[in-house]
């Protein structure tokens, strides 16, 4: 019927049938344990809903109305006995290792219970990714025992992540645009460590999280080579806390500013420079951060998009149950059938959001972050493998052997075609989840009337949290520059992204 | 506004934006704060000093005597700053509005007359639903002085700061509802705490529960359905003008910060994607400014279907500012989510005014039937 060359390459054409079809690919490689571990871990996750998250989501948003600088203290502690904060750490490090994907699923359950208190749960992860991400197992090892410490003994250990900068926010997000930013948080090469100065803001959980990962420049000119990625502990001498953020929503997850004056980290927190990057990856400063930013975006924003999935899921749960309640004119809502098909189209979304972020991870399973954790064999050997044996495996992961052999599989390796399908299909899940979460929200909002409009209800407060996912990890507007530049730039040799302005000698 | 095409427009205008920037703008971020923060009587109060409580109300009944242009001025400018203000005006209004077309400006007359204070003018009003939608109102019942009220009132706006209530109740036995005026510092009215709700937080509204409490029936029994229509064909395009004024704001704000803010080595308004979204809020504000317009037009010249053209301008305005603050967010970024901006007060309160005078979709359903009914 048709040559296999001739398959291959008229598949190649753009759109690419690999690009579109990764779940088809990727099923076969799927190790079954993991729907049986995902299964248990939603049902794990609506019990914390029924006993820590429904119970606490409008109270303590109401509370952080009337007092504006409430911490969540309480509910970190209650989602450390819970065992949640060390779920998704990989066995290597003595975390509960489970798989990576089913981090969304549990996202999208939290959110649609509560998107702020997902956020107190899960920007952990974040903080977390972006260790793994440096590849640098040492110092990765070495922050995952503390929280390891910290599940055991009640005090929540928790990672925050920050890059964002006052003056650039997008602009740190893609190496096309750092050069041309407002860059400050500047790193000093001092003997043993850096010196660093300057302010980070809109910190997730910036205030009651132990480390923070973060991102300075040795060269505030040349910003795209001379990034480098640290990680400061709380209470270290130069670090402090500024503003806690008032926001519109998610207020339970506070947002914060960090400030650095003459804070010294010294070379052990110190995840990737341009020293590391020589010794093991032999790539320009340049490309391996592009390429660290880009597969822990590919996991984030496949959990972004869960949370709009979960506020479009629990929308909809909450028009469900007053539209089976409530009579207009006569008849209870949900017979009228203009209020049926609104329903519909709000399951649709959910439906919709959801195939959005299973496909993103199955990017990041067939062909990204993930892969080595999920082969078959890999994903068996860590699952039934005791305790004692991670254990004695643990020395290793300090060995600059490991961070070399993992630096040079994804840093060095790693194809840019397979970085340009996770990254395009994270921000697609992530443009995808989040703006059907706001719409969701208000078609809750229209189907409610007055009754939606009030705190006590739920709707509103769904509607406030879901607005943040389109802002947070990247505008909405980046992540669509994104989805162009990995699932269709390459296959027009004229595109260029964020050219404009180069024109004009910007 | 379009509609400014006189000298008397043009002085309320610059009546209410200086007021807005002098009086609003200072307060927008404390008076949001509301019910966790304290109610601003000060500005109340001043908005009564220049007349903005009675805006509608003929000399003789101790208003400005104004049409539905100035009305619609005087909200949209005051909305473009802070949004509660105008909905607190928008409310009494609509009562006010009901009880003329009820034919009783006596009592209007009395109100006024005897004002102590502000609070004294206002006139509550369940404004977020249309009370033909509702199964259950309260029930009026013949007491020794006259009509008693008995049941629940939800959401009552302006309950916990104005004197009286405005309130739609059953008179058992009869067809339809009808309107009765209700003093609410009388013992048998319960209302509770403030509600808490997406927006619109320094225009305060409450649930109220009456029990045998004493009324004043207010135009015929039965006959409520008829004056609430007769009153919100109008107040529809105040409510349009009210969103429209947000739409503004959010524009303003998100056009000032694009030129400011750089990213990528020039302001982001240079990104030809940011001109889309700004030129998409502009696009739906200037069709929402000649839709307020027409529909002030219209009403003023009681043109054919004037009552169509009004309701269509509400319902397409509040819908589109709803995008625009969604946009208005999204242009400043993180900061936008902020309440030290204005945004994400205006993403609040244009959802919030999209429930004024009953859910849309029921409004379209209405608005569809009305069509059919007049060909
Ligand atoms: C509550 C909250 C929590 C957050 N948590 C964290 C966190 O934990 N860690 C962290 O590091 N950061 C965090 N952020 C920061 C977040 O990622 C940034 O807000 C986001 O990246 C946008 O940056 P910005 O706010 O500076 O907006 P800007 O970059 O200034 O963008 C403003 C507008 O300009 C547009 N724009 C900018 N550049 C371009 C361009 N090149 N082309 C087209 N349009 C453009 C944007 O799309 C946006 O609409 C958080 C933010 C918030 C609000």
């Amino acid at each position: 019927m048709i040559r296999n060359s001739e398959v291959k390459s008229i598949l190649n054409r753009f759109p690419k049938f690999g690009d579109f079809s990764i779940g088809l690919e990727y099923a076969p490689r799927l190790p079954k344990g993991i729907i049986k571990e995902t299964k248990e871990i939603v049902a794990y996750v609506r019990k914390f809903n029924d006993e820590v998250v429904r119970p606490n989501a409008l109270p303590l948003d109401r509370k952080t109305h009337e007092d504006p600088d409430y911490l969540p203290y309480d509910l970190m502690k209650k989602a450390n006995d819970w065992g949640l904060y060390t779920m998704w750490i990989p066995k290597m490090f003595g975390g509960k290792g489970k798989n990576l994907p089913s981090a969304s699923f549990a996202i999208e359950e939290m959110a649609s219970a509560c998107v702020g208190i997902a956020n107190v749960v899960m920007v952990h992860y974040l903080g977390f990714s972006s260790l793994l991400t440096s590849f640098n197992m040492r110092v990765t090892n070495r922050i995952i025992k503390d929280v390891l410490e910290g599940e055991k003994n009640g005090g929540p250990c928790l990672i925050a992540f920050a890059i964002t900068e006052p003056g650039a926010g997008t602009d740190v997000e893609d190496m096309e645009l750092v050069d041309r930013g407002k860059v400050v948080c500047r790193a000093e090469r001092v003997n043993g460590g850096y010196v660093i100065n300057g302010r980070k803001v809109f910190i997730s959980m910036g205030h009651v999280s132990e480390w923070t990962v973060f991102y300075a420049y040795t060269d505030l000119k040349k910003p795209s080579q001379a990034m480098i990625e640290l990680v400061v502990r709380k209470g270290t001498r130069g670090f402090s806390l500024g503003r806690h953020e008032d926001k519109m929503g998610q207020r339970v997850c506070p947002a914060s500013e960090i400030i650095f004056d003459d804070c010294f980290i010294p070379d052990d927190q110190v995840l990737i420079d341009s020293y590391s990057i020589k010794k093991f990856t032999g790539r320009s400063q340049e490309e391996v951060m592009m390429k660290h930013f880009d597969m822990l975006a590919s996991s984030s924003k496949a959990g972004v998009c869960a949370m709009g999935v979960g506020v479009a899921r629990g929308a909809l749960e909450e028009a469900l149950k007053f539209a089976s309640e409530t009579e207009v004119k006569g008849k209870l809502l949900i017979n009228h059938e203009w209020a049926q098909c609104l329903l519909a189209e709000m399951y649709k979304n959910v439906v919709l959001g959801r195939l959005a972020y299973i496909e993103a991870n199955n990017a990041n399973s067939h062909r990204g972050i993930y892969e080595m954790l999920q082969m078959k064999p890999i994903f068996y050997y860590l699952k039934y493998m005791p305790k004692s044996f991670f254990k004695m495996l643990s020395p290793m992961l300090n060995m600059n052997m490991t961070t070399w052999a993992m630096s040079t599989m994804y840093l060095h390796m790693k194809k840019s075609e397979d970085v340009n399908l996770t990254s395009g299909t994270s921000s697609l899940a992530k443009v995808a989840g989040s703006d059907l979460g706001i719409r969701n929200c208000q078609l809750a909002m229209d189907l409610m009337g007055e009754a939606g409009l009030r705190h006590d209800q739920g709707v509103e407060k769904r509607l406030r949290d879901s607005k943040l996912l389109q802002i947070y990890e990247g505008s909405n507007q980046m992540n669509r520059v994104t989805l162009f530049k990995g699932l269709i730039a390459p296959f027009f040799s004229q595109a260029r992204v964020f050219n404009e302005g180069r024109e004009d000698g910007i | 506004m379009i509609i400014l095409l006189n000298e008397e427009m043009k002085s309320f205008e610059d009546l209410a934006s200086s007021f807005a920037s002098k009086e609003l703008s200072p307060h927008r971020e404390e008076g949001d704060r509301f019910p966790f923060g304290p109610f601003n009587n000060d500005i109340l109060a001043k908005a009564h000093g220049v007349g903005f409580l009675c805006i509608t109300l003929s000399e003789d009944l101790g208003g400005i005597g104004q049409g539905i242009s100035a009305l619609c001025v005087i909200l949209e400018c005051l909305c473009r700053m802070d949004a509660s203000l105008g909905s607190i005006i928008f409310t009494s209004t609509l009562s006010q509005e009901i009880i003329i077309r009820a034919g009783r400006e006596d009592v209007l007359r009395n109100i006024t007359s005897s004002a102590g204070g502000p609070k004294d003018l206002l006139i509550a009003f369940p404004a977020y639903s249309n009370p033909s939608e509702h199964s259950s109102l309260p029930l009026a019942t013949k007491g020794k002085n006259g009509p008693m009220l008995s049941g629940a009132v939800n959401y009552l706006v302006l309950a916990g700061i104005a004197s009286r209530a405005l309130i739609p109740a059953r008179i058992s036995g009869q067809d339809g509802y009808s309107f009765f005026l209700v003093d609410l510092s009388d013992a048998k009215v319960k209302i509770s705490d403030p509600i808490f709700s997406l927006g619109l937080h320094a225009c305060p509204a409450a649930d109220v529960k009456l029990n045998n409490a004493e009324a004043t029936l207010i135009g015929n029994e039965g006959e409520g359905k008829t004056y609430f229509e007769d009153a919100s064909n109008m107040m529809n395009a105040a409510a349009a003008a009210m969103s429209l004024g947000i739409m503004r704001g959010a524009f303003e704000d998100a056009l000032a910060y694009c030129n400011e803010r750089e990213q990528g080595g020039w302001p982001i308004v240079n990104w030809s994607e940011m001109k889309m979204i700004l030129a998409d809020m502009a696009i739906k504000m200037n069709i929402a400014n000649m839709a307020v317009s027409e529909a002030c037009h219209a009403i003023e010249k009681k043109t054919y279907g004037w009552n169509v053209c009004a309701k269509a301008a509400a319902l397409h305005v509040q819908e589109s500012a709803c995008h625009v603050t969604t946009d208005g967010i999204q242009a400043l970024g993180g900061y936008g989510y902020m309440k030290d901006y204005g945004q994400e007060k205006r993403f609040r309160d244009a959802q919030q005014m999209k429930t004024l005078l009953g859910s849309s979709p029921m409004r379209k359903i209405e608005f569809i039937d009305q069509l059919n009914v007049e060909g």
